[in-house]
């Protein structure tokens, strides 16, 4: 059972360090999960602090809520403990950027900007999307598995990590895949930590694969000026899309409150196309496109530059955490998306929705008041398309009376037996997980 | 163990199958004992053909019951032993189990059983402009179900990835004998990704029954370029700039002199029999791009004093380029009477290196090593040629195969890039994880199956004593003799 609060603290600070232990009113309050105000917050210096900062954890029987740059800090049910908030902040190194190999390993605290401040001087990028690439971190996106518009060309998180070290709740530091792009050594572990929230390790590093920088990059944006059924023009041109051998490597369809949101000009609903890549294919797209979107009723235009950046940052940006707002991530099979959204209209008159169409993924923002109604509705619409709702974002209060991952996953029984085994004290996370893991 | 008694365990698979579909005479069963892991083989006692996941679930039911190990197998193509059964035990063979289910053209996806043959699936989806992406060698006989089991991979996986980048959810049966969804059609199933999990898991964690892939869309265009150079280090130079220089062709394919004197024997691909090493380059995309690719890559190439550097400029060459590639290992078996196909994997940086590495084994053992392999994933498979009758020689190939993949290691590679572990390498799993490592995976292996009835003796080195040496057992060439569970 739980020992006494500054006993747990003594501690930990003494296998971590004063300074690495906080525990003044204040931050403790910036660090509260869902309501939940931890009794410490602690920033290990390197793994084997991370490993003692868990040992001293498990033999006081004090759940930890790891956390990167608390970005995804929504995500999960609320959890039925949180004692010991462990940051990453202090693990923020780059550990090797074998440029020639595109590979890089990273702490898991390093944020995604600083990356790819470092990975742009030498021609690269690592193409995944957060909101707040300022301070979301490696580990946060890999254990929270945030995708952006972009997986669609370059896969998702899973896709692109290829090793990463892990310290497990019993303390033990281990590792997954390796350095390598194609590795079938024993089982894919990482493919088990890549979205599993922080509920069966605390991940201390990672390895993934890195994309060269695109010789050019612009977006094709075409709007149907509030001219067509709820988005009916856009899917016209995403059908075209579809149906051609181009390649772009994101659209996002943007309802027209949406669109204000991202700034993205003019009314009604807006279809962002982005194309990289050399500068031939990039031609053919942009002239393609172009054609494909007057075929189906919309006026395009070529953004590029700072506007073409800025568009997929607001976009990236979309399905952040917004004071006293939900969000609801539905996902279903790309050719599913169109007939989503147009189930979504329904449940809400003038829904608030950026759809990665490539990827089948759509993110909708809701007022809180209304979050558990509108979840319930598009619960349902993903059930009808073999697809999922996701409650990603809401107040504490809402979340209480409901599962945010919706109903429990076929596979649940496998789930359990996994989390009993890699955490059968239930330190980490613990309820915040599909049917409260 | 306890073992329900034959005769009993055999009326009641007939019931479930039907009895053409459940064999158990000598001359039937030895036909299952091996895969392409040409140096071991054991039998199984009794091999079933289901026909629905529905009949895969009662059969493993039973042979729980029975106390039975169950071993999945496909095509049985697989290079490491995995659909050996070791421990005797049944066999579920799922080529029965071979229809294409659905194809989504517009979301570019496909629902399958597990004995569909890979290329069918391309050959199916290829009605609606699409194709699935992983394409080992072995595509014309391999099953999608065995891909699954070893996430395959193939030439063009270095722009597409491999096969667990194609896998969006399947059906298992577990070793319970339930039937159970995971994944799903749509991206982010909530939950931990068991689908990733099972991808590679070698048939040890779940027989799986259905499979929905990715289908990705035919490129417009393709381009093939040949190059020839005098020594192997050129054309490893030039794979590791034209990857250093942002540069990721859809394959990137290399053949050494060796391989090229064997495919020019057999087919003549219109390979120089005296050059050193042959690339095979191919880029996909649009029509306006792919001459600015080509030149880029060109003049990688040309800095490494290319012999010949030739384009494909029909479907008619390119299909003969790819002919000398994919009838590589075939024309090798020709050389002597039997090889060990080996499979490394380094980073691409390090090819120069671990080549000369190779080379260097390869005169120390007086071996014949050929090289046909995925150059642009850093992915080698050095192939050693020998006369198993010769007395000490299996011996001398399993060192010098030991000795390739500790350089692999030492290089920062891995022991396997696509072929799996299955029985070759649980031990060398040594040389890559700690003890505290393996126990991870352990759970893994202990939630799905606790009793550890599906193809035991697999993937996963057993547990380490504690105080015994980390030394490493050579694979378990000799396994169990043909006798039976039974007698
Ligand atoms: C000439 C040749 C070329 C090859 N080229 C390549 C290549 O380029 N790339 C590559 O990656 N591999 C290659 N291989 C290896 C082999 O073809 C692949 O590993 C292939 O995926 C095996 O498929 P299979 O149907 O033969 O499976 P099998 O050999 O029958 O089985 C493979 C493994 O999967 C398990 N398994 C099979 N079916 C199921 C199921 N339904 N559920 C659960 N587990 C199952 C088995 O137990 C076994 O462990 C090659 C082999 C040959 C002989």
């Amino acid at each position: 059972m739980s020992v006494a609060s500054d006993q747990l603290i003594d501690r930990l600070t003494s296998e971590l360090g004063t300074d690495s232990v906080i525990t003044d009113r204040a931050t403790l309050e910036a660090h509260a999960v869902d309501g939940l105000v931890p009794r410490a917050v602690c920033s290990p210096g390197d793994a084997a602090q991370v490993a003692a900062a868990i040992r001293v954890c498990g033999e006081a029987g004090a759940a930890i809520a790891p956390r990167g740059g608390g970005t995804a800090v929504a995500l999960g049910n609320v959890p039925h403990r949180v004692d010991v908030v462990l940051r990453t902040d202090r693990l923020a190194a780059l550990v090797e950027h074998d440029d020639a190999n595109l590979t890089a390993t990273m702490e898991a605290g390093m944020t995604l900007a600083h990356l790819q401040t470092h990975l742009a001087q030498r021609g690269q990028l690592l193409p995944l999307d957060p909101p707040r690439p300022d301070r979301a971190t490696i580990g946060g996106i890999v254990a929270a598995s945030t995708n952006g518009a972009r997986r669609m060309f370059y896969g998702g998180v899973r896709d692109l990590v290829i090793g990463m070290k892990m310290v497990l709740p019993g303390g033990e530091q281990v590792k997954a895949g390796g350095k390598v792009v194609k590795n079938v050594a024993g089982y894919d572990m990482c493919k088990l930590f890549v979205g599993s929230l922080g509920t069966l390790g605390i991940i201390t590093e990672v390895t993934c694969k890195m994309t060269p920088l695109p010789e050019r990059a612009l977006t094709i944006i075409a709007r149907d000026g509030g001219s067509t059924a709820e988005g009916s023009g856009a899917f016209r041109l995403i059908d075209a899309l579809f149906a051609s051998t181009l390649q772009p490597s994101a659209i996002a369809v943007l309802s027209p409150r949406a669109g204000e949101l991202v700034r993205a000009g003019g009314p009604g609903v807006a279809t962002a196309v982005a194309v990289e890549g050399f500068t031939e294919a990039v031609d053919r797209h942009v002239r393609d496109i172009t054609g494909m979107a007057a075929a189906a009723g919309l006026s395009a235009e070529v953004l590029e530059g700072p506007a073409h950046e800025r568009l997929w940052a607001a976009v990236a940006d979309f399905p952040r955490s917004r004071e006293g707002e939900a969000l609801v991530r539905l996902t279903v099979p790309p050719g599913a998306v169109a007939t989503a959204v147009d189930a979504l209209s329904r449940v809400d008159d003038s829904p608030v929705y950026v759809a990665h169409a490539g990827a089948g993924t759509i993110w909708i923002g809701v007022e809180a008041a209304r979050a558990a109604t509108v979840f319930a509705a598009l619960t349902s619409v993903a059930g009808a398309q073999h697809g999922h709702a996701v409650l990603a974002s809401a107040p504490p209060e809402v979340k209480r009376g409901l599962d945010v991952w919706g109903s429990p996953p076929p596979a649940l029984s496998i789930m359990r037996e996994i989390k009993q085994r890699f955490d059968p004290q239930q330190l980490l996370n613990p309820g915040r997980f599909v049917a409260f893991l | 163990m306890k073992v329900m008694d034959r005769r009993t365990l055999v009326a009641r698979l007939r019931e479930v199958v039907g009895a053409p579909h459940v064999l158990t005479r000598p001359e039937d069963l030895v036909v299952y004992e091996q895969d392409a892991f040409l140096v071991a083989h054991a039998s199984p006692d009794i091999v079933v053909l289901p026909g629905a996941a529905a009949e895969v679930g009662t059969v493993i039911a039973l042979a729980r019951a029975a106390g039975v190990p169950v071993i999945a197998r496909g095509a049985g193509t697989g290079l490491n032993g995995g659909s050996i059964p070791v421990a005797g035990g049944l066999m579920l063979v799922l080529t029965r189990m071979n229809r294409i289910l659905e194809i989504d053209a517009r979301s570019r996806l496909a629902v399958v059983e597990p004995g569909v043959v890979n290329i069918d699936l391309s050959a199916a989806s290829a009605r609606d402009g699409l194709f699935y992406a992983p394409d080992p060698g072995s595509q014309g006989v391999s099953t999608i179900g065995g891909n699954v089991g070893n996430n395959a991979g193939g030439p063009h996986c270095l722009a597409y990835g491999v096969t667990g980048n194609h896998v969006l959810g399947m059906e298992v049966v577990l070793s319970s004998g339930e039937i159970m969804t995971v994944g799903s059609p749509a991206v982010d199933a909530p939950g931990y990704d068991l689908a990733g999990l099972l991808v590679g898991s070698e048939g040890t964690l779940g027989v799986i029954t259905r499979i929905t892939v990715r289908l990705l869309r035919q490129a417009e265009a393709v381009r093939t370029l040949l190059a020839v150079f005098e020594t192997i280090d050129d054309a490893s130079q030039t794979v590791s700039e034209v990857i250093a220089a942002g540069i990721v062709p859809t394959a990137m394919e290399m053949i050494d002199a060796v391989v090229m004197r064997a495919v020019e024997a057999a087919i003549h691909a219109g390979y120089p029999a005296d050059a050193g090493a042959v690339l095979l380059i191919e880029v996909e995309g649009h029509v306006q791009a792919l001459p600015g690719l080509m030149e880029r890559i060109a003049a990688v190439a040309k800095r490494h004093r290319p012999r010949v550097l030739r384009q494909a400029n029909s479907a008619r060459e390119r299909e003969l380029l790819w002919k000398g590639r994919k009838e590589g290992a075939g024309a090798l078996g020709r050389l002597a009477p039997s090889y060990y196909l080996h499979d490394g994997v380094v980073p691409r940086t390090k090819l120069p290196e671990v080549m000369a590495k190779v080379a260097a084994i390869a005169r120390t053992h007086g071996l014949v090593i050929g090289n046909l392999f995925h150059a642009g994933d850093g992915n080698l498979h050095p192939t050693i040629l020998f006369d198993p009758r010769q007395p000490g020689m299996l011996a001398r190939v399993v060192q010098a195969g030991e000795e390739i993949l500790r350089a692999c290691v030492a290089a920062g590679g891995s022991i396997t890039g696509e072929h799996g572990v299955g029985i070759e390498k649980r031990e060398y799993m040594r040389w890559l994880f700690t003890e505290a490592d393996l126990q991870a995976m352990r759970r893994v292996k202990d939630a799905f199956d606790p009793t550890g009835l599906l193809n035991p003796g697999k993937l996963l080195p057993d547990v380490m004593s504690s105080g015994a040496q980390a030394d490493v057992k050579s694979p378990a060439f000799s396994v169990r003799p043909r006798a039976g569970l039974w007698s």
